[in-house]
């Protein structure tokens, strides 16, 4: 088979992986050798789907031993199969890195034979492309759950990130969909790999140059909308991986039907603004000082369709509003809808200098379709004077001001800024 | 309250910084000072400073030591070429000494929104050329990139690859300045070219331009198919150089 088919067949596998972040590592380049990666991440292009794409992402080989449901490259699909070999990965890397299609690579696999033989054949490609090419850029490497301890410390020495898959948000779905995937050769890996980084980071404070494990952190990704799991669990999910693993960035995966396994919900579409819901929450968690539990409960277990869970949140707490901009700290204005953490800085930055006006919040480029309910200023001018009741500011917010115009659906892909 | 006064220079870089300078030297409040490119018209009317290019020089580098990321919002404002913004430019530059990087946070001044929003935009089109610049191979082995950027971004563009790719001898062009940079042998250079023949490529580029090409399109997931989402992250103005657009248009 030639490399142009392989390379259909092993990227077209690939694509269900959400990651594409190349950004939190920064990697001087070697003298002699290609490439080194950016601090803040660079996208090279933008797919059909609209989706960035920095790394070259391919599989190693779909030719898979497992039989799990929700995944295209399941044993039982009849799927044109091919593997690479270890040459052709790194020439196609450098031949793709040497025109700047790309920031690097991020190479995954189907498990062949066993995890220890597949991970060691992943491993000894991005050894080829670190030792032998003295390759200097992005390198994003995926764990085979279940290879052994010693293959997972090497990975996380050769790439940049390193990722284990949690695939599904509980263990009864693990069980039920992928019966050959076990909760614990998921949580083993991802526990070793934050211990690794933490002594990594500590050890490089004593000594420069000591070794880097995995400087761009690790991922996850889990597949939303194949199993029954509420947006809450989902998200408390999250929450823990974040506070307890430690880890940079989890991705939400919403299924998008490649099977007709009658263990799998039948969806008309891919549940695409569930997706970019649980997103925002999790931006909430990780850059606005939220809580799960703020976002969600019991008996509220799933994210509202019709409103970002900040402005839901917002319209439930009629209390914590207004917000006097002019005085209010950082996270308090966080918590204003339509305030992210670009505005809420400006505006810090800027009333150091005078009390802001209505005028200035547009110089500053603060949105103020959404905040406008929710803030007051007292210096000078005010706010033009808005009902502040949660169900007219639900109306406004809905039907605009003037005649019904229809709520805004925009579906954005959050993926650089891991 | 007093009527402005008005200045004038010759409409060079160096002639900007240097009658900036020479004015924060000896006018008492530069907030109230207009500059002004001199247009050689019978009626202009204001006071012509001549060109010092050490005092323009001087001027930047103290700047840089006060205030280096006002310093670096000048320096990707004058990427962006604009014309008619001596007076906000000569605001901004005294706030910049009285206040230091924080100037930056003053947006509720005119001055300074409009010089730091300029300065973002080309910013923001050096990054994402970083990403877009698509080199080929060519028969020597050297590798070549053409752009028409907004923004005259060739030289940071160049400092970035230096590093990047400095184990290949590669050229930029930007199409429409016809400026060019080169990187050979350790070394980089910057010229115009006044007639632009396009190289031959090497025969392996076509395979591996299909190979991107490929790739391009199966990652993609087909379920979602976002023209829209792909158009607003990536303009259709810079597609005339992207490899994977080739025949799109």
């Amino acid at each position: 088979m030639d490399i142009l088919a392989k390379l259909q067949i092993l990227s077209g596998a690939a694509r269900y992986d959400a990651s594409c972040a190349s950004s939190g590592s920064k990697r001087e380049a070697s003298s002699c050798g290609t490439g080194n990666t950016s601090q803040s991440g660079i996208c090279h292009s933008w797919s059909d789907d609209g989706r960035c794409i920095s790394l070259l992402k391919i599989l190693l080989s779909n030719d898979c031993l497992y039989d799990c449901a929700y995944c295209v490259n399941r044993s039982t699909n009849s799927v044109e199969r091919a593997s690479f070999t270890a040459r052709e990965v790194v020439n196609l890397t450098l031949d793709f890195y040497r025109r700047n299609y790309i920031e690097g690579l991020f190479l995954s696999s189907a498990v062949m034979q066993s995890p220890d033989v597949t991970m060691e054949r992943m491993v000894r490609v991005v050894e080829a492309l670190r030792t032998e090419e003295h390759f200097g850029g992005y390198i994003h490497l995926k764990i085979i759950p279940g290879c052994s301890s010693e293959l997972v410390r090497k990975a996380g020495l050769y790439a940049d990130r390193i990722s284990v898959n949690i695939e599904l948000p509980s263990q009864v779905s693990l069980q039920r969909l992928a019966p050959q995937k076990h909760k614990d050769s998921i949580l083993e890996p991802m526990a070793l790999i934050g211990r690794e980084i933490t002594s990594s980071l500590v050890e490089r404070k004593a000594d420069r140059r000591a070794p880097r494990f995995a400087p761009a952190g690790q991922s996850t990704q889990m597949i939303i909308g194949a199993s029954p799991e509420n947006d809450f669990q989902i998200l408390r999910l999250s929450q823990g991986l974040y506070k307890k693993m430690n880890l940079k960035r989890v991705y939400y995966s919403a299924y998008v039907p490649v099977s007709a396994d009658n263990r799998l919900p039948v969806l008309a579409a891919p549940p695409l603004l569930r997706e970019h819901r649980l997103y925002q929450a999790d931006w909430l968690l990780r850059f606005y000082g939220f809580s799960a539990e703020e976002i969600l409960s019991d008996e509220l277990p799933n994210l509202d369709e019709t409103f970002d869970p900040k402005t839901a949140w917002a319209l439930r707490h009629p209390e914590f509003f207004p917000v006097e901009i002019n005085r209010a700290d950082y996270l308090t204005l966080l918590r204003v809808p339509g305030i992210g953490v670009t505005s809420a800085k400006r505006i810090i930055a800027a009333r150091r200098f005078s009390a802001i006006t209505p005028e200035g919040m547009k110089k500053i480029g603060v949105v103020m379709k959404r905040a406008k309910y929710f803030i007051t200023s007292s210096s000078g001018r005010s706010f033009e004077k808005h009902d502040r009741t949660p169900a007219l500011i639900r109306q406004q917010l809905l039907l605009g001001e003037g005649i019904g115009a229809p709520p805004p659906r925009q579906l954005v892909f959050p993926s650089l800024y891991a | 309250m007093m009527a402005m006064n008005r200045y004038l220079y010759d409409g060079t870089a160096d002639g900007l910084l240097s009658a900036i300078a020479w004015i924060l030297e000896e006018e008492r409040d530069p907030q109230n000072v207009a500059l002004a490119e001199r247009e050689d018209t019978l009626f202009e009317d204001g006071f012509f400073i001549g060109t010092d290019a050490t005092q323009a020089e001087s001027l930047f580098f103290r700047l840089r030591k006060q205030a280096p990321d006002a310093a670096y919002t000048i320096y990707s404002f004058m990427l962006a070429e604009k014309e008619g913004m001596e007076t906000s430019l000569l605001h901004y530059i005294s706030l910049a000494f009285t206040h230091g990087d924080k100037v930056n946070g003053y947006l509720t001044h005119s001055a300074v929104q409009e010089i730091v929003s300029i300065a973002k935009k080309a910013g923001r089109e050096l990054h994402r050329m970083k990403g877009l610049l698509r080199f080929e191979k060519l028969r020597d082995g050297a590798y070549l990139a053409r752009m028409e950027p907004d923004h005259n971004i060739i030289h940071p563009l160049a400092y970035h690859f230096r590093t990047r790719l400095r184990a290949q001898h590669w050229f930029l062009y930007d199409v429409k300045r016809r400026t060019a940079a080169r990187w050979s042998n350790g070394a980089l250079q910057f010229g115009s070219i006044e007639q632009f023949t396009t190289p031959a490529l090497s025969d392996d580029e076509k395979k591996v331009q299909a190979m991107w090409q490929t790739f391009f399109k199966t990652i993609a997931i087909p379920d979602r198919k976002n023209a829209r989402l792909q158009k607003s992250n990536m303009p259709m103005k810079y597609w005339k150089y992207l490899t994977e657009k080739q025949g799109v248009l």
